[in-house]
C-alpha cells in the first residue's frame, strides 16, 4: 500500500495553510476565554488594584474573596439560588415526563387521530401567539406570582420532541414486535425496551432542559413579581444592569464602600460556575443531540 | 338504486366508525401515554393561539379574553397608526437583515477551517472553547461585555494602553449598537452553528478528496472546488430558515445589551411588544393586535422559506 503511505506523509507535513488556519482559530479562540478571564480576574480583584493597574487581567497584588463575601451577604444571591434549584427539581422532571411520553406515544402515528394530533404539535413551531396572551392565560388561571406559572409556561419543547421522536423510530422495529408476540404490553415494551434503548436521547434532551431552566429569565420576570421568588438570572440583572423592574438595586447599602464591578464580576461567576463545571464533561451530549436535530432538519 | 347506494354508504360508515373505534380500544395505552402532552399543548400552546382573537375584542378583565365584546378592526386602526409600531418593524428588518450580511457566514467560516486541523486533541479543546458560550443565558453574555466594554473595562484600558484613545462607550452610543449585537452573536453562537456545516462535511465522499489529490488539487482547492460545493445545500437551506426568522428571534440578546441611550436603535417588534405590554399604561387588546400582526408575518415567512427551501430540494421545516 505504498500509496496510502505517501498520503499519509502528505498529511502529518505542516504547512503554510496549517499555520495560517491555527491562527485564525487561535485567535478566535482567545477573544473568546479573554473576557471570560477578565471577569474572573475582576472579581478577585480589589478597588485599589482594578483603578491604580492600566490593563488588568487578573490581579496578582492583592487577590481577594471579599467581593464574594459581599455578594453572599445580598439576600437576592440566596433567593436567586433557592429560585433557580426550585425550578431544576420541579421543571426538568415536568419536562422529561411530558416529552418522553409524548415523543414515545407518537413514534407511530398509525392510530386514529394521531397525524392530526401530530401536525398540531409541528404547528406551534411556525405560529405561536407569543408573550401576551400567555401571560393573560397565566392571570386566568391565577399561576402569577407562583413557581408554577413557570414550570407549565415552558412543559414539551417541540424542537426536543421531534429529536427524541426521531431517534425513538430509528431503533429496530423487530424488538418491539418480537416483544409484542412474547405477550409484552405496551408498558412493558416503554420501559424495558424503549426506555433502556433510548438513554443517550434522553441523557441529551434531559441536558438540554436542564441547561434551559437555569439560563430561565424573561419568563420569570414576566410572571414573579414577588422579591423573595426570583431565579439567579435575573439577580444577575439586576444587580448588572440598571434594573427598575424587579426593586431596589443597592448591594450592601450606600455607607459600605463596595467595589460594584467587582460584585458584578462574582455574581457572573457563581451564575456561570455549574455551567462552566459541567460542561467539558457534557459536551458530546449536546454535538450528539444537535446532529440528530440536524439529520431532521 | 339510488336509495341502495346510499344504504351501502351508511354501511360502509358504520363499518369505518366501527373499525375506528376498535382501533382507538386498541391503542387505548397510547392516548394515555399522549394525553398528558397533548393536554400541556391544549392549555399553554392553544389556548393562548385562540386568546389572540382579542385583537377584535375590546379586553375587560372581569369578563376575560373569552367574554370580552367584539370591536372590529378598532385595534389595528389603533396599531397602524403607531409611529413606533411601523418604526419597530423597520428596525426589525434592518437589524436581521445585517446578521445575514454579517453573522450568518462566520459558522461556515470556521467549519471550513476546523476541518482543516489535523490535531485531534487541540481540536478537541477548540470546539469546547468555541461552543461554550452558546450554552449561557444572554443575561450572563451581556453582563460579561457590559463588563468588559465598559469605561474602565479591559477593551478600553487596552486601547488607552496601546493606542492612547480616550475611552469609548460601546454600549452608550446608538450607532455602535448594531455592530455589538453581531460581534456578540458571533461571540456566543458562531461556534455552535458551526458544527452542523461540520456534520455537513463529513457526509462528504471522501474518494473525492483522493481524486482531487491525485490530479494535483492543493488544499485551498480542495476546500473551495469540493468542500464548499459539498455542503452548499446545507448553506441555502439555512439561509432561507435564516430568511424565515427575518421578523423574530433575537429578543433576549436586544432587551439585554440596549439601554436607554440605545432603546431608539433597539426598538425592534418583539421590544415594542414588550414596552407596550410590560411598561407603562396596558392595553392588552392592542398588545394582542401587535401580536396577531406579528405571528401572521412570521407564518407567512416561514412557509415561504419552507417552500423555496423544499423546491429546491433541501428538506423542509417540517418534516
Amino acid at each position: 500500500m505504498p500509496a496510502k503511505k505517501g498520503r499519509r506523509y502528505v498529511r502529518n507535513r505542516f504547512e503554510l495553510l496549517d499555520g495560517v488556519i491555527l491562527t485564525l482559530l487561535i485567535i478566535h479562540a482567545i477573544i473568546i476565554i479573554v473576557p471570560f478571564i477578565s471577569v474572573i480576574g475582576t472579581s478577585f480583584a480589589t478597588q485599589r488594584e482594578a483603578a491604580a493597574s492600566k490593563l488588568m487581567l487578573f490581579p496578582t497584588k492583592e487577590p481577594t474573596i471579599d467581593n464574594y463575601y459581599r455578594l453572599f451577604q445580598d439576600p437576592r444571591i440566596v433567593i436567586g439560588y433557592k429560585t433557580t434549584f426550585l425550578i431544576l427539581l420541579i421543571g426538568v422532571p415536568v419536562n422529561m415526563f411530558l416529552t418522553t411520553s409524548l415523543a414515545y406515544g407518537m413514534t407511530r402515528t398509525n392510530y386514529p387521530g394521531a397525524k392530526m394530533i401530530f401536525y398540531l404539535i409541528l404547528l406551534t413551531m411556525l405560529f405561536n401567539g407569543g408573550i401576551v396572551p400567555v401571560y393573560l392565560l397565566m392571570m386566568q388561571l391565577g399561576l402569577i406570582d407562583t413557581i408554577w406559572s413557570i414550570i407549565f409556561a415552558y412543559g414539551v419543547n417541540t424542537f426536543y420532541f421531534i429529536v427524541m421522536r426521531t431517534y425513538m423510530i430509528s431503533l429496530p422495529e423487530s424488538l418491539v414486535e418480537s416483544a409484542k408476540i412474547d405477550g409484552a404490553g405496551e408498558w412493558r415494551i416503554l420501559f424495558q425496551i424503549i426506555l433502556p434503548l433510548s438513554k443517550p436521547i434522553l441523557a441529551t434532551v434531559l441536558l438540554f432542559f436542564a441547561v434551559d431552566r437555569w439560563n430561565e429569565w424573561f419568563n420569570a420576570m414576566i410572571f414573579l413579581r414577588r422579591k423573595d421568588l426570583i431565579p439567579l438570572q435575573l439577580v444577575l440583572r439586576n444587580i448588572v444592569m440598571d434594573a427598575t423592574i424587579v426593586g431596589s438595586l443597592s448591594i450592601a447599602g450606600p455607607r459600605v464602600p463596595r467595589f460594584t464591578e467587582g460584585i458584578q464580576c462574582a455574581t457572573i461567576m457563581v451564575t456561570m460556575l455549574p455551567v462552566m463545571c459541567f460542561f467539558p464533561f457534557l459536551q458530546k451530549y449536546f454535538v450528539k443531540g444537535i446532529m440528530i436535530g440536524a439529520i431532521k432538519a | 338504486m339510488a336509495a341502495l347506494v346510499k344504504n351501502e354508504k351508511k354501511l360502509h360508515l358504520k363499518k369505518r366508525i366501527a373499525h375506528t373505534g376498535r382501533n382507538i380500544l386498541l391503542n387505548k395505552e397510547k392516548y394515555f401515554l399522549i394525553l398528558p402532552g397533548v393536554v400541556w399543548y391544549a392549555i399553554f400552546a392553544y389556548i393562548p393561539l385562540f386568546g389572540l382573537s382579542l385583537a377584535f375584542k375590546k379586553f375587560i378583565a372581569k369578563d376575560g379574553i373569552f367574554g370580552s365584546p367584539w370591536v372590529g378592526m378598532v385595534n389595528f386602526e389603533n396599531v397602524f397608526a403607531d409611529p413606533a409600531f411601523a418604526q419597530s418593524i423597520l428596525t426589525t428588518l434592518r437589524i436581521n437583515a445585517g446578521r445575514l450580511v454579517f453573522v450568518f457566514p462566520f459558522p461556515i467560516f470556521f467549519a471550513l477551517l476546523f476541518n482543516e486541523v489535523r490535531i485531534g486533541r487541540f481540536k478537541k479543546v477548540l470546539q469546547s472553547v468555541f461552543t461554550f458560550p452558546h450554552f449561557l443565558s444572554w443575561v450572563i453574555v451581556a453582563s460579561i461585555m457590559i463588563n468588559i466594554l465598559g469605561q474602565q473595562g479591559l477593551v478600553n484600558s487596552f486601547l488607552k494602553l496601546v493606542f492612547g484613545i480616550q475611552p469609548i462607550k460601546f454600549l452608550g452610543t446608538p450607532s455602535y449598537f448594531q455592530p455589538l449585537v453581531y460581534i456578540t452573536d458571533i461571540w456566543k453562537s458562531a461556534g455552535w452553528s458551526a458544527i452542523i456545516y461540520m456534520a455537513a462535511i463529513a457526509g462528504i465522499d471522501i474518494e473525492q478528496y483522493e481524486a482531487a489529490e491525485i490530479d494535483g488539487a492543493s488544499r485551498l482547492q480542495r476546500m473551495w472546488y469540493i468542500t464548499l460545493p459539498g455542503i452548499k445545500s446545507t448553506i441555502v437551506v439555512l439561509f432561507i430558515l435564516a430568511v424565515g426568522y427575518l421578523m423574530s428571534g433575537g429578543f433576549e440578546q436586544i432587551f439585554n445589551l440596549s439601554n436607554a441611550a440605545t432603546w431608539k436603535v433597539a426598538e425592534t417588534l418583539d421590544m415594542y411588544i414588550y414596552r407596550i405590554t410590560f411598561r407603562g399604561s396596558v392595553d392588552f387588546s392592542f398588545s394582542a393586535a401587535v401580536s396577531l400582526f406579528r405571528s401572521v408575518i412570521n407564518l407567512v415567512l416561514l412557509l415561504a422559506a419552507d417552500r423555496i427551501s423544499k423546491r429546491i430540494g433541501g428538506s423542509g421545516l417540517l418534516a
